[in-house]
């Protein structure tokens, strides 16, 4: 057992727990926050996927112990203190880019990093960086749809 | 209160609507979505009981093995392990399953393996513990002694006269066979200028949600009642089939179930799961979760492997007489579904053309295959690959264009509503005006130009057809045709709970699961044109809850959502807001005619003015009795219920599987490198007709949603088995689902025949692509390779199988020698 403090959307969560406990077991069942999802567990599907110091990783493939001490996002943070959603939730909602939304927190914080990290995706780069997240249900179209709207609201902000 | 920006509020999104009523028919943004991107889904895995405990469950690691002895000792004695139960205590304290279906039934079939085992993964004891780590380190101490058994691993190996049987007490493999015939063969296939027959084949996939099994049971030993939560796609059924299972009374169930992370059918199967839970619940008396792990669920229930020999009688123009058909599936072991994928296929079986003598006969095997659940389009998918395969070939056969044999034969309009030979009802529809704009938007005229030019370039291009019917809710029951009992269900109907509550909230329970295809927003759209009221007023519940009433059959399958649920739910709506209006004209002392729902409140002509809110009416109609008129009750809620009137009985020589037929043409390009043998599609166009449309972004999602899923099938996904029937496909590493970088952008047209049988004149839609993509792609890719002379029999399309199918062509050796 190991005590670990983590940082989850900057709150504290601080826990005595097994060293083999997943990353995703902690944000799940330490911290409660149930927007992040198991879909496959071995590293496949994205459905974990939550920010570690700002860089997408998929949390079922990471260790808490390995993170003790620092600083994660997940989709619990994307919406503003105000209840205002944030540009990748009101984009993935016009374009109806989730069905069961299973999926959907893994895309989000996905979204979140690469409108930040690239100025311009094509399409067909947006398919390529999102090859690590699967969905089940929409068949992506109004996923990259969402993305690239995402994209375009973030630039529109910035300038 | 809500929050600004988080209200519920049918807002459009950007596009355009097409209809005039407040809501229906436009493409209000889904309400559903407020609660996903906030992390909020509360999926079953979500809900957290209190003293929460955790049940693992021990996999068969053999295929066919006597389990000869299991010690658990090691396991028990684990500190935080609170219960180890093996599948042979569990079969002395629970009921076997029986057939469906089948016209026999095998009595050694438990929810957990008792004597042996019979598929790789089948649950053979399990574990409940303190904690998910522990129970799943419990598992890994159970010691099993194993005897290998000779494995089933093919149809051809299973009907072999001395073959092992998987169930000892039936005389065979063969679990249930039939045969029908429609019209006259004889003559058909005399008259016919040409013959042409194959054998198609169908591979094993399926369609993996993302979201696994979940089940969260409690046992109230103060009470004798279960409270289980699960993923279940058809609780109503669980509700009887774990009560029959475990000898609990129906009434003292109670299922509920949250949100569902992606149904496709395949959490159909989980009520077997519910019962193992449960059984652990009772034995320990504290609530127990289980989360199925994703290599459990790609252990078992999967779409059959099979083939179809199929016979097409023709005349030279290319126009059908009769068809023979002859359908060979291995159904694995789970008698319990056996006939289902065969006899749904009626329900497409004559696909989108005229087909007046056909013959149809069926065979469903045991084997060592895992078991099977209603995958996505059940037999339909496989039924609408072989007869558009069958169509491709027939027009090669005749010499004539793959468009043209195709045109010849369509249902045309002016002949709908069109019976076919066996009694499918197709209630409406235009195929050749959705097939001809479907040609338009592919520009399949300029490819069957450009295709030879490319290819003199070296370049592999090939177009593709696929025209299908995709039918929709079931008439239930369909799978007793060939059992001479009664069947538990028939008919196809729904019920549902619609009420105001004391604080005036318009409050809908559908009472089918909530699977991801937008119900809630469609019967806030519904609901709100029928009480005139905005969004914010109405709160549909996403849960199903056995504690409403329901029906036997209850769940969210089939197509049959925007049919008979949306017929209940308008049912129920409509009869609240009649006793509403009873209600408020007789406080009011005004003329129940003057009163109508307008506006989010009660109006009256003869003021012209609103003249109660919904709260005033909530608090007369749940306290004021004495204002009622005579005979009223106290209360707003309302329980009704909906049947569909098409629905006939089974008469073999004239029966209907489904109720509303949907169709659609696909037109693919595809093209195949000649370094790989990898397909890429390049373009891809539906034009689909899905009756009338109640919101184009959803339609729209589950148009080209359930295409991607049959991509998957026939381009990449195939659970591949060793000799010894061991599952070699057990990640996502290795059972390869599409990203999306291999799934195309797909540019889709909707095309509106109102259905007339329905209550708004929709058809189905979550399924279609799945079942017209596998032959669109599939003719495709054949030709692609017209050089090479090949035929596309079976799925998937991998560069590996492609290469197989040319390696020893002239075309092949011809392009290697010139390399
Ligand atoms: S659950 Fe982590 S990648 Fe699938
Ligand atoms: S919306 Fe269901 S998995 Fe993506």
């Amino acid at each position: 057992m190991t005590v670990v403090n983590i940082k989850i959307n900057g709150k504290k969560y601080s826990d005595d727990i097994e060293d083999r406990t997943l990353l995703v077991h902690f944000i799940r069942d330490h911290a409660r926050l149930r927007g992040t999802h198991i879909g496959c567990d071995t590293g496949h599907c994205g459905a974990c996927t939550v920010l570690l110091n700002d860089r997408p990783v998929k949390s079922c493939q990471i260790l808490a112990v390995q993170v003790d001490g620092e600083s994660i996002e997940t989709v619990e943070s994307l919406e503003g203190s105000d209840g205002k959603l944030s540009i990748e939730q009101e984009a993935f909602r016009e374009h109806f880019a989730m069905q069961c939304g299973y999926c959907t927190s893994g895309f989000l914080m996905m979204t979140h990093h690469l409108i930040r990290e690239y100025p311009e995706l094509s399409r067909e780069e947006i398919r390529e960086k999102l090859h690590g997240n699967y969905c089940m249900c929409t068949g992506y179209q109004q996923i990259v749809d969402a993305v690239q709207d995402a994209q375009k609201r973030h630039n529109d902000k910035k300038s | 209160m809500m929050k600004s920006g988080n209200a519920q509020v049918l807002e459009p999104a950007d596009k355009t609507s097409t209809s005039s009523t407040r809501n229906v028919g436009k493409a209000v943004r889904r309400l559903e979505d407020l609660r996903i991107i906030r992390g909020k889904g509360g999926y079953t895995d979500d809900i957290e009981l209190g003293n929460q405990h955790y049940a693992a469950i021990l996999s068969s690691p053999y295929a066919h093995a006597r389990i000869k002895r299991i010690d658990v000792s090691k396991a028990r004695n684990l500190p935080g392990v609170v219960l180890v139960l093996t599948g042979q205590e569990a079969a002395k304290i629970t009921r076997p399953m029986t057939s469906r279906a089948a016209t026999v039934s095998p009595k050694s079939h438990y929810i957990m393996a008792n004597e042996k085992v019979r598929y790789m993964g089948e649950p053979v004891a399990a574990v409940v513990a303190t904690s998910r780590y522990i129970a799943q380190d419990a598992v890994d101490l159970i010691e099993v002694d194993y005897e290998p058994l000779p494995v089933i691993a093919s149809i051809e190996d299973a009907m072999k006269k001395d073959a092992p049987r998987i169930y000892e007490e039936l005389d065979s493999n063969e679990i249930v066979t039939d045969h029908f015939e429609f019209g006259n063969l004889k003559r058909a296939f005399q008259e016919a200028d040409r013959i042409v027959k194959d054998r198609i084949r169908i591979h094993r996939y399926a369609s993996t949600p993302l979201e696994t099994f979940v089940v969260n049971a409690f046992y109230d030993q103060t009470r004798d009642e279960l409270l289980a939560y699960a993923t279940d796609q058809q609780p109503g059924r669980t509700v009887g089939s774990v009560s029959a299972c475990l000898g609990i009374p129906s009434s003292n169930i109670r299922l509920i179930v949250p949100p569902v992370g992606g149904g496709f059918g395949y959490k159909l199967a989980v009520w077997q799961y519910v019962a193992i839970i449960s059984l652990l619940s009772m034995k320990c008396g504290k609530p127990v979760k289980w989360v199925q792990t994703r290599m459990e669920s790609l252990y078992a229930f999967h779409r059959p492997r099979g083939y179809m020999d199929a016979e097409f009688a023709l005349r030279k123009d290319g126009k059908i007489l009769g068809v023979k058909l002859t359908d060979w599936q291995s159904d694995g072991n789970w008698p319990y579904v056996s006939a289902l994928y065969s006899l749904i296929k009626f329900a497409n079986m004559s696909g989108v053309y005229e087909v007046p003598n056909l013959q149809f006969e069926y065979h469903c095997v045991a084997t060592n295959d895992p078991p099977v659940v209603q995958d996505r389009g059940v037999g339909k998918p496989f039924m609408a690959f072989a007869f558009e395969r069958m169509m491709d070939l027939s027009a090669k056969e005749l010499g004539i264009d793959r468009a043209r044999i195709r045109e010849v034969n369509f249902v045309p309009p002016e002949k709908m509503p069109y019976t076919t030979a066996s009694g499918e009802v197709y209630e409406s529809g235009n195929y050749p005006l959705v097939f001809k704009k479907a040609l338009e938007m592919s520009r399949y005229n300029y490819w069957i130009n450009e295709i030879p030019k490319l290819r003199k370039e070296g370049r592999y291009v090939g177009i593709g057809i696929g025209c299908a019917i995709e039918p929709g809710t079931s008439n239930l029951g369909y799978y007793f045709l060939s059992k001479a009992s009664e069947p538990d269900y028939n008919g196809a109907g729904q019920m549902s709970t619609v009420e105001i509550g004391q604080d005036g909230i318009i409050k809908v329970n559908m009472n089918g699961p909530e699977i991801g295809t937008g119900h809630v927003t469609t019967i806030t759209q519904v609901v709100g044109d029928i009480f005139d009221v905005d969004a914010e007023k109405i709160l549909v519940d996403s849960w199903f809850d056995s504690a409403h009433g329901h029906l036997t059959y209850a769940g969210t399958y089939s197509n049959a959502f925007n049919d008979v649920y949306l017929g209940a739910v308008m049912t129920a709506a409509k009869r609240l807001r009649d006793k509403a209006l009873r209600i408020s004209a007789s406080y009011l002392h005004l003329p129940l005619e003057s009163l109508s729902f307008r506006n989010g409140g009660i109006f009256s002509e003869e003021a012209e003015k609103e003249v109660l809110t919904l709260k005033q009416l909530a608090k007369i109609s749940y306290g004021q009795l004495l204002s009622f008129p005579k005979g009223e009750e106290p209360g707003l809620k309302v329980v009704a219920g909906y049947i569909n009137p098409t629905a006939k009985p089974f008469v073999r020589s004239d029966f209907n599987v489904q109720l509303t037929h949907a169709n659609s043409t696909h037109i693919v390009v595809v093209e195949v490198s000649k370094d790989t043998w990898a397909p890429r599609i390049i373009d891809y166009v539906i034009v689909h007709d899905a009756g009338r449309v109640l919101n184009p972004g959803i339609v729209e999602g589950l148009a080209i949603g359930s295409t991607a899923s049959g991509i998957g099938g026939a381009l990449y996904e195939e659970f591949l088995f060793d000799q010894e029937e061991n599952n070699l496909t057990l990640t996502f590493g290795d059972y390869m689902k599409p990203t999306a970088m291999e799934i195309p952008e797909i540019r889709l047209e909707m095309h509106e025949s109102p259905a007339p049988n329905t209550v708004l004149g929709t058809k189905a839609v979550g399924e279609g692509g799945a079942i017209t993509s596998l032959g669109a792609v599939a003719s495709a890719v054949e030709n692609a390779l017209e050089p090479f002379n090949v035929r596309i029999r079976s799925l998937p399309i991998t560069p590996e199988n492609i290469w197989r199918m040319i390696k020893d062509t002239d075309e092949y050796r011809k392009l290697k020698g010139a390399n």
